[in-house]
């Protein structure tokens, strides 16, 4: 009887656990139970036309919700980034969350909260503002972002404009399909699937999810050959379809608060390196849709100095890239000699002679590449 | 001295004499036991106020032990110390703890920031940690249980002598912090960490928000060292399990590579409370983190109960 | 060699206030090591008796007395207090002192009764002033009331957990050598209390190895040895179950034993200058004829009823170390 009893009595702490276990696991056991949501059949074609026309009035209705953004892009060294580097960079690695809250094309807030921290990007009519609390910074962007230009830092992507671009590049080389309705955010979703049909990519494919309702971009996955868990993706994870809060998009630089005018911070500065390193012809793509591959000139020294410089950013991309470089393994072939760095996603080979050759495809692909100089 | 012969069956007789015996004394003293039951509606009053008592006793104990004393005395100077260090170093507004210096109100938060950790764990696992083991060690739990003070009735009262606790450092701390802050810098409407900036009264709001929640997430750390404390008969070695795990908790949470089990690790839960400094207040993070907290309360509780109802008190 | 009793058999389902105060049936431990430290012990307690539980160190006493009050729980068979189900429906009827006194050595003495009181969910929390004033009176602490607990020698501490256990109005006192510690007059005293509280009706089982107080205070005997009941009775049973002996001085103490063994006595223990024999129902004057009788030049003689103590080592052994 007691041998009993007692077995009786840890059942209790048994039972808890699997109640938490299950409450844990209870997002994909219901989503399972209740098998994939149907909806209305919908071609391709016709998702993308309708997706198009819906893309076309300009106005995505107001909403506000919360954005998780994961990379396991399995870059060596990478992952050492999440601990240190709080803003736009850090979301290069790990898993992150983003809080929008969408009223117009005008009124857009960002909030990337970070422990005793918080980023913030607030568009309100003409004002941009861009809020650093640990720096105690509010930043005036001058330039107001450009129409053809999202308004965005483009590491923080959102679904509609990752659609967009995944949706621009589905031409001929792409077989695009819709898969098996997905829920995401607990929405129903179409999932549009675009694969490359080049064997040398390493894409296997790109996912969108669709919203059934409002044909609002939920979700975007990439997928590398081999691999079943997304090596990139961003979506909703609570999304809401209705008008947020004024006082959202309200911002008032605070007592005390440094306010300053500025670009945006980091990334733009990059981009605007990008362009100007195309502009005098250094940077070039070759090839074209999935297996296209960037060649720039590059130098191991480059980084060394960019750490100097020290500012925040810098420094966190200085020290990631010292952790990539230690994980290269030296190549070698009629194009020369180098180190090449792969990831499940992305390939990269770095040439003695100074070249910076990268893309999402094999490492043949960049071979070829840098054979023709 | 001479021995005397085998007498063991001798002894055997025994039987009928007994049963006399207690024939004899059956009858007369018959008495009426308690006379509500349980279920009766004054006999669960009766039952309430009884365990209302216990409690008020283990409160009274808590918060008369002299190590009891020093700790939250620990608990009260720590924002203090952290305001006069601010105080002396001047200025360096450009982080949101360097704010102290230009509101008061802030120092809350920063005291928070900096106890969460270690110093508010350490004071609770010490009291938590003890609650069984300690009893148990000086030999009192046989004397409480033949009180009787019922197994899992103790259990209960210990438990919510541990939240009672928690509750009342995470207050002295925000009232510590507040009245330092009051009194060595100036106070004003307080800005947050979204950038948008609230009158004081709904910083004080914030304050009781953020110190709720903490208490919460100390309540959790009180049943994990509840649990653990039914699992030893030193109170030294409890108090000392918990801490350690709160600490290896907390080494796990900063390697990057163990992202995927921060999620499960309470620690990582505590600083959720920046969720109170947004605008607006992060509810979702701040529900969560309550639900994580609810879930090792549930579980270690259980795990206390199961291992507490069965466990041979032989010490 | 245990007493078994079928007499007492379904006195545990009857009715709480008639059957006796404890009843074990089968009632054994196993401690996690292998060790048995109770084993099959059925022991009846009438109501009203003060019975007195023997047995070496290490014999299971406080094993017993663990298990009767739910600390321990059985590896096998049963036991019940006060005709209850499980022991805590009984417990607010029982003062316990179990191994020894334990209290909280930063409170006086006052306040770590009224903590056990506030355990103790029938306790009348308006009294409780009163009851631990009269404890402690009862038990000559009141002087020390207020002195803190970590102050007290070893006798006022055992002294308190005395109190402890008089702190209401109780059906049965269960003490685990209440005299441990006690000075001659804290003994006595005690031992006057637990008459006091016997007469009143209260059942006392009280555990000990001093035999000379056993045989004072108490209408019952157990005895332990190595985890088994070997004895179990009145006190006049255990006397009179033992039986008496001659003792013969005599400088021919082999002819002596010779001449005993021809009166049909037994068990016959020559020695130099005397010799022992085991009377029975023989009578000693005949005995003494017969040795005249004889020519036995007998210096002296000498019948010897046993002590409780001889009864003891008896049934416990002669040796001195406690079986592990
Ligand atoms: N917690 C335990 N774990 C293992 N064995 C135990 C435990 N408690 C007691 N024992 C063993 O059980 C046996 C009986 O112990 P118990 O304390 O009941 O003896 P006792 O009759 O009270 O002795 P004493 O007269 O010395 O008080 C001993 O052999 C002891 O070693
Ligand atoms: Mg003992």
């Amino acid at each position: 009887m007691p041998k009993r009893a007692r077995a009786v009595r840890w059942g209790v702490p048994i039972a808890a656990i699997a109640v938490v276990a299950g409450a844990v696991g209870a997002g994909p056991v219901i989503a399972a139970v209740q098998g994939d949501p149907v909806l209305p059949e919908r071609t391709a074609q016709q998702l993308l036309a309708d997706v198009g026309t819906r893309w076309k009035s300009g106005e995505l209705p107001p909403m506000s919700g919360t954005i998780i953004e994961t990379a396991s892009l399995g870059v060596p060294g990478l992952s050492a980034l999440t601990g240190e580097a709080t803003g736009p960079v850090a979301l290069l690695a790990g898993s992150h969350q983003v809080k929008i809250w969408y009223g117009s094309d005008s009124q857009i807030r960002l909030a990337l909260p970070s422990h005793m921290s918080e980023h913030d990007l607030i568009v309100n009519g003409d004002q941009t503002w861009w809020w650093d609390s640990a720096a105690n910074t509010a930043t005036r962007i001058k330039t107001p972002p450009m129409p053809s230009e999202p308004a965005l830092p483009p590491a923080v992507i959102t679904p509609q404009e990752a659609a967009e671009r995944a949706l621009a590049a589905a031409d001929h080389d792409t077989a695009v399909s819709v898969g098996n309705d997905a829920t995401v955010a607990g929405r129903a979703a179409y999932e549009l699937v675009l694969a490359p049909r080049a064997a040398t990519s390493l894409v296997k494919d790109i996912r969108v999810a669709i919203d059934g309702e409002t044909l609002i971009p939920l979700r975007v996955q990439v997928y590398a050959k081999g691999a079943a868990e997304p090596a990139f993706e961003v979506g909703f994870d609570s999304v809401t379809f209705s008008r947020p809060a004024p006082e959202n998009f309200e911002f008032t630089p605070p007592a005390g608060a440094k306010v300053q005018d500025g670009e945006m911070p980091a990334l733009d500065q990059d981009r605007a390196a990008l362009r100007e390193h195309a502009e005098d012809g250094e940077l070039k793509t070759v090839g074209s849709g999935w297996t296209s591959v960037v060649v720039l000139p590059f130098a191991t020294a480059d980084l060394a100095e960019g750490e100097k410089q020290g500012h925040g950013p810098g420094l966190a991309v200085g020290a990631m890239a010292d952790g990539v470089l230690k994980a290269a393994e030296p190549v070698s072939g009629a194009w020369g000699n180098g180190r090449l760095i792969r990831t499940k996603l992305v390939s990269a080979l770095l040439t003695d002679d100074g070249r910076l050759i990268a893309g999402a495809v094999t490492p043949e692909v960049l071979y070829e590449a840098a054979g023709r100089k | 001295m001479s021995k005397v012969g085998p007498l063991g069956e001798g002894l055997s007789v025994s039987a009928g004499v007994q049963a006399d015996s207690s024939a004899v004394s059956a009858g007369p003293r018959a008495r009426s036991l308690s006379g509500d039951g349980p279920e009766s509606p004054r006999g669960a009053l009766a039952g309430v106020r009884a365990g209302v008592r216990l409690l008020r006793s283990e409160i009274g104990l808590t918060f008369r032990r002299p190590r009891n004393l020093a700790l939250l005395g620990v608990l009260a100077v720590v924002p203090l110390v952290i305001g006069v260090a601010i105080r002396a170093a001047g200025d360096g507004a450009d982080s949101f703890v360097g704010q102290v210096a230009g509101n008061g109100l802030v120092l809350t938060f920063a005291a928070f920031f900096v106890m969460l950790p270690l110093v508010l764990p350490l004071a609770v696992g010490v009291v938590a940690g003890d609650s069984i083991a300690g009893e148990a060690g000086l030999g009192t739990l046989r004397y409480l249980l033949t009180a009787p003070a019922g197994r899992t009735r103790l259990l209960a009262l210990k438990y919510a002598n541990v939240v009672v606790f928690a509750v009342a450092a995470c207050a002295l701390v925000a009232v510590s912090a507040l009245v330092t802050g009051l009194v060595l810098f100036p106070v004003g409407p307080v800005t947050l960490l979204s950038g948008s900036t609230i009158p004081l009264a709904e910083g004080l709001l914030r304050i009781g928000l953020v110190a709720l929640y903490a208490a919460a997430g100390m309540a959790a750390l009180g049943a994990l060292a509840l649990a653990i404390s039914t699992l030893t008969e030193t109170s030294i070695g409890a108090i000392a399990t918990t801490l350690v795990l709160v600490v290896v908790a907390q080494v796990l949470q900063a390697i990057p590579q163990l992202a995927v089990i921060e999620p499960y690790l309470l620690t990582s839960w505590w600083a959720g409370f920046d969720g109170a400094l947004r605008d607006p207040v992060a509810t979702d993070q701040m529900g969560q983190g309550l639900l994580v907290f609810a879930a090792y309360i549930v579980v270690c509780g259980s795990i206390a109960w199961a291992r507490f109802t069965s466990r041979d008190i032989t010490a | 060699m245990t007493t078994t009793i079928d007499a007492a058999g379904d006195a545990m389902t009857a009715s709480p206030a008639g059957g006796p105060a404890i009843v074990t049936r089968g009632l054994t431990k196993r401690f996690r090591g292998g060790q048995i430290a109770v084993d099959h012990l059925d022991l009846t307690v009438p109501r009203g008796a003060v019975f007195g539980f023997l047995g070496p160190n290490g014999s299971g006493k406080t094993t017993t007395i663990r298990m009767l009050l739910g600390l321990v729980t059985p590896t096998s068979g049963s036991s019940s207090i006060l005709g209850a189900a499980s022991p805590v429906q009984a417990l607010t009827r029982v003062g316990a002192l179990v191994e020894g006194p334990a209290f909280y050595p930063y409170l006086s003495g006052a306040a770590n009764l009224r903590r056990f009181d506030a355990a103790d969910p029938s306790a009348d929390p308006r009294t409780v002033g009163r009851r631990v004033a009269e404890a402690l009176d009862r038990v000559g602490l009141a002087a020390a009331a207020k002195k803190r607990y970590r102050a007290y020698s070893l006798g006022m501490r055992q002294r308190l957990a005395i109190a402890a256990t008089l702190l209401g109005p109780r059906e049965l006192l269960v003490l685990d050598e209440p005299t441990n510690g006690l000075d001659p007059q804290g003994t006595r005293e005690v031992r006057n209390l637990i008459k006091d509280v016997a007469a009143g009706g209260t059942t006392v089982f009280v555990s000990s190895h001093l035999l000379a107080e056993v045989e004072q205070m108490c209408t019952h005997i157990g005895v332990m040895s190595t985890g088994r009941l070997v004895a179990e009775g009145t006190l006049t049973e255990l006397r009179s179950a033992s039986v008496p002996r001659i003792r013969v001085e005599t400088p021919d103490s082999s002819l002596a034993a010779a001449a005993l063994t021809a009166f049909g006595l037994t068990n016959i223990i020559p020695a130099p200058g005397e010799v022992s024999a085991e009377l029975g129902d023989a009578l000693p004057e005949r005995v003494t004829a017969a040795l005249v009788r004889e020519g036995i030049a007998v210096r002296g003689l000498q019948v010897v009823h046993p002590t409780l103590e001889d009864v003891f080592v008896h049934l416990t052994g002669e040796g001195f170390d406690v079986e592990a």
